[in-house]
């Protein structure tokens, strides 16, 4: 994201003659899969566990 | 006279359990409703009686799944996830669980 922010402050800061490269090494991926924290998991499933049994009517 | 109301409250209370007309539990073993991957229960055989008191499990569901997930501070789908992978573990044998969009008997 920051390398892209520079990339356009530089195309804007430098006048259109000017040619701005940037060679990356890697190919930027960003992963959307977003990991639960262990704990959070660990804290819902208890959760959910008692949800389960205190509202038996709905399972 | 103390003891007689108690015992007014307490079965007051069981009977708040049963506010629908054909129980959850009938439903399931009926093969009426079984439990997807979503977390939600889902109609295999719906009179509009079933379809009604599917509708309302579930949207009592989805309210238990946001107060979960906002208090933890992750997103509903994590939490129907998780809840799914619950409640097929629980299908009692017998009962119908939704994989790969067909209903199969546990």
């Amino acid at each position: 994201m920051k390398w892209m922010l520079t990339l356009v402050f530089a195309c804007l800061v430098s006048a259109c003659t000017h040619k701005v490269q940037v060679e990356t090494k890697e190919p930027i991926t960003i992963n959307l899969n977003v990991k639960v924290d262990h704990e959070i998991r660990v804290k819902v499933d208890k959760e959910l566990d008692d949800l389960f049994s205190d509202d038996s009517e709905l399972f | 006279m103390n003891a007689s109301k108690l015992l007014t409250t307490i079965a007051a209370a069981c009977m708040s359990f049963s506010v629908f007309a054909i129980t959850l539990d009938d439903a399931k073993s009926q093969g009426l409703v079984g439990e997807t991957a979503a977390g939600y229960l889902g109609v295999i055989k719906g009179s509009s009686e079933v379809k009604k008191l599917v509708k309302e499990v579930n949207s009592k569901r989805k309210a238990k799944y946001q107060q979960l997930a906002k208090k933890n501070g992750i997103s509903l789908s994590q939490v129907e996830a998780m809840a799914a992978k619950k409640t097929f573990a629980k299908t009692a044998p017998g009962h119908f669980v939704k994989v790969d969009g067909k209903w199969v008997k546990k």
